[in-house]
């Protein structure tokens, strides 16, 4: 009983040393300046110059072997831009992933489970509460 | 831990992120500019394969639909959490 009491306190402290104004002073000074840099660099990897030039190159190396295949001119520029929406479709993968209803049925059911445990908790420990109360008095 | 202290600790904070907000906001200004880059680059590329200006251009609009792609996801990560 003393070391679950000792184990709570030492819990309570921890929780109040993490929500110190110095941790959250660290937090926020990390996050201000890992963010902007992690978005710099994930757009820097698909917008710059060298980017474009190196999908370019494998866009005009596809098109190059369809003519050289010696497919017409019209169906070799349809087919290169076929193998470029492959790249554009990410986008759209990223636009729809990010919408909560593309999780479909599966993702309201994961939300009610996930509702209904924590009800379930919420329930227990509002029950032990109340036992303990009634045990004090 | 107080309000008080929460909001010290932000207030002492607000140049970081004031600074975060400026640097997001002119990422988001010149991203424009950086697509128009990356598709020039990609056009000629393909125009050294032979394609013609039209083609090349109309294959280089992928990069314009990556860009609102990502805008629009980062858009709606903010409403929603609005």
């Amino acid at each position: 009983m003393v070391d679950n009491e000792n184990e709570h306190e030492r819990k309570h402290e921890k929780r109040h040393e993490e929500q110190s104004p110095e941790n959250i002073k660290e937090i926020l000074g990390v996050v201000s300046s890992e963010i902007p840099s992690l978005i710099k660099n994930i757009l820097a990897s698909v917008f710059s110059e060298e980017a474009g030039r190196n999908m370019g190159k494998a866009a005009a190396a596809y098109y190059k072997e369809m003519k050289e295949g010696g497919l017409p001119e019209q169906v070799a520029v349809r087919l290169t831009e076929d193998y470029m929406r492959t790249f554009s479709s990410i986008g759209d993968m990223l636009r729809s992933g990010s919408k909560r209803e593309s999780f479909g049925k599966a993702g309201e059911q994961i939300g009610e489970e996930i509702e209904r445990k924590i009800r379930q908790k919420m329930d227990e420990k509002s029950r032990e509460k109340e036992e303990e109360d009634d045990e004090e008095d | 831990m107080s309000a008080v202290s929460v909001v010290t600790a932000l207030i002492k904070e607000s140049p970081y992120l004031t600074r975060m907000s400026f640097e997001l906001f002119y990422m988001y200004l010149t991203l424009g500019n950086r697509v128009r880059k990356t598709r020039k680059a990609f056009e000629k590329q393909l125009l050294l394969a032979g394609m013609s200006k039209d083609d090349a251009e109309r294959l280089s609009t992928c990069f314009e639909d990556l860009k609102n792609g990502i805008t629009g996801m980062l858009k709606q990560g903010i409403i929603r959490r609005q």
